[in-house]
């Protein structure tokens, strides 16, 4: 069944409805199956990385998830990455509890900052949606900085408890995060099927048909961007325990943009090889091609524009001149 | 007796409507007893689509009064008429691309449904028989009109007919007390529409307010039993089919073109 609801994440997936295992089911295990066994091969800054790959991936899977069943756009979903990253450093110091406490509350949190920013702009939609959140990462480093008391300012909060002590820190943090994103995969893909998936895709794809069944569009908003940014804080909760520490440098105002390029680079697709690649992409990217500086983000402006267009128009060379007589 | 038909069915009552200065509906008054196919006719711009939307909440009159099996309807829009019973379908097929046939079908029973956030993401045993029991009613529905056999497949591999024959089943899946079909007929072939009116004749109920809102005559003569007739925003007649053929008004201004001819 698990295998099933993997594989209907992704398009191939045609046969996944019957319950029996597929190519692309079979495929989402060999790649569970890698992903299980690298530590043996790979270890130090490479293993570092995949974690956070993994943590990335769950806020890029934030943002398609909003995509997906909203409809809506949000280039403010750092913020509550930074909600639940920050909720599992301030629970460790002031409490001195573990992620197995900080990681659901992290992700209460985060639905309720969700609902409490949605609520007021849920006649918000497209373009001025998208312009309400981005004050929410405008407003991002003020508050963390600001904050100190609580968040340690520029410097940021150490993350240093263990899930389960007397194993090696980065395994620990490779594993969990690779648990979380799978199985936030296979909630997902079960969440397509529930009556609440359905009845968002039919509020966003038919609006006023959705109205006469009883989906108002309100609660539609309400409720998806709530459900997303939940799904944002328990990546950011992940975010910080990967990484260890949490600190203003990584929630700045083009993190959310670059969560937003993630999530376009994984086709804005829900499945685990999407949420992958876009996790990937906006991790190892900045840190491969740390000597470009201030070139990143012009490359990420180059990815967005080539996947958007490729994706949109599957074929690149339609933008190229015509040949004279066709 | 009449006054008992009355309280179990969908009552308007001196509608008016008009956006600035402009009075698409002009004091329409109706009412659609149960068991009973209804039909509301008039020319192109009548304000048949007006009247209809003020019946499922769209619009509101700034006029007149609703009410529903007693309950009035004042005040409420369309998700909350919905859970009052009333659904409807679309003129321009209201299908959600994404979803298969079974599912589009699926949301029509979200009011019915009762599975709640967490078995939405995790699957528990209440919540599979739940999904199970959704889905037997569904199929239920599309069987009833017999396309069941396309349950899996996408909207947009289908013809739309059968789009329309699944837009009934969606509004027929949550066991309504009253359906209104703004022209169900639109854009189908001769043969769909025969298939069209099958089905709506089976579906048809005692307990059932059933509106059909079309232009094609032809179509509302022979399905409906009682027949109101719109024309410039007021109600110029209603009867019988064979009322409606005989009345001077309908033939002047509905039929008259023929008569012209």
């Amino acid at each position: 069944m698990a295998v099933s609801d993997l594989a209907q994440t992704s398009k191939a997936g045609v046969s996944a409805r019957s319950g029996h295992f597929d190519v692309a089911g079979l495929s989402m295990l060999a790649v569970v199956a890698v992903l299980l066994l690298a530590p043996l091969l790979a270890g130090g800054f490479l293993l570092y990385s995949l974690s956070l790959c993994f943590a990335n991936a769950l806020a890029v899977l934030s943002v398609s998830m909003l995509v997906r069943f909203g409809g809506e756009v949000s280039i403010g979903h750092s913020f509550f990455v930074a909600l639940g990253a920050y909720a599992v450093a301030i629970v460790e110091h002031r409490l001195g509890l573990s992620i197995v406490v900080s990681l659901p509350l992290a992700t209460l949190l985060g639905a309720g900052a969700g609902f409490v920013f949605a609520f007021p702009s849920r006649r918000l939609s497209g373009i001025y949606l998208a312009v309400a959140t981005m004050a929410l990462a405008l407003a991002l480093p003020e508050i963390l900085i600001g904050f100190e008391k609580f968040t340690g300012g520029f410097e940021g909060l150490y993350i240093a408890q263990d899930l389960i002590p007397g194993i090696p820190k980065a395994l620990q943090h490779y594993y969990v995060a690779l648990a979380v994103l799978v199985l936030v995969c296979l909630a997902l893909a079960h969440f397509r099927k529930s009556a609440q998936g359905l009845a968002l895709l039919m509020a966003q794809a038919q609006p006023r048909a959705a109205e006469a069944m009883g989906i108002t569009r309100s609660w539609a908003r309400v409720s998806i961007f709530t459900l997303s940014a939940a799904l944002a804080a328990l990546a950011g909760a992940l975010t910080g325990f990967a990484s260890s520490t949490v600190s203003p440098n990584s929630f700045t105002f083009f993190s959310g943009v670059f969560l937003l390029v993630g999530s376009v680079v994984g086709l804005n697709r829900l499945s685990l090889p999407a949420a992958l690649v876009g996790g990937a992409f906006i991790t190892l990217v900045p840190t491969y091609l740390a000597q470009a500086g201030d070139w990143v983000p012009i490359l990420y402006g180059v990815a967005l524009v080539v996947v958007t267009l490729v994706a949109n128009g599957g074929d690149l060379r339609r933008f190229l001149p015509r040949r004279v007589g066709r | 007796m009449m006054e008992a038909a009355t309280s179990n069915g969908l009552v308007a009552e001196g509608i008016s409507l008009a956006f600035g200065g402009l009075h698409v509906l002009n004091d329409v008054s109706m009412t659609l007893r149960p068991g009973v196919v209804t039909g509301l006719i008039g020319p192109n711009g009548a304000g048949k689509t007006s009247l209809f939307n003020c019946l499922t909440g769209l619009y509101h009159g700034q006029r007149g009064r609703s009410s529903f099996a007693g309950t009035p309807l004042n005040g409420l829009g369309p998700a909350q008429r919905a859970a009052c019973g009333i659904t409807r379908s679309f003129q321009n097929l209201a299908m959600c691309p994404d979803l298969s046939l079974l599912e589009n079908v699926l949301v029509g029973l979200t009011l019915k449904r009762r599975s709640g956030w967490f078995s939405a993401f995790v699957p528990t045993p209440a919540q599979r028989a739940e999904q199970r029991d959704a889905e037997r009613r569904a199929m239920a529905a599309l069987n009833e009109l017999g396309i069941a056999s396309v349950a899996h497949e996408k909207p947009s591999d289908l013809p739309p007919g059968t789009l329309r024959l699944a837009e009934i089943a969606r509004a027929v899946a949550c066991e309504p007390r009253a359906i209104l079909l703004d022209e169900p007929a639109a854009g189908l072939n001769a043969v769909e529409t025969r298939d069209l009116m099958r089905a709506l004749r089976r579906l048809m109920r005692p307990d059932l307010v059933l509106l059909v809102v079309e232009h094609d005559m032809d179509l509302i003569m022979e399905l409906c039993e009682q027949i109101y007739v719109l024309n410039f925003g007021r109600m110029i007649a209603s009867g019988t089919p064979a009322e409606i053929r005989a009345h001077p008004d309908v033939i002047r201004v509905y039929l008259g073109d023929e008569a012209d001819d």
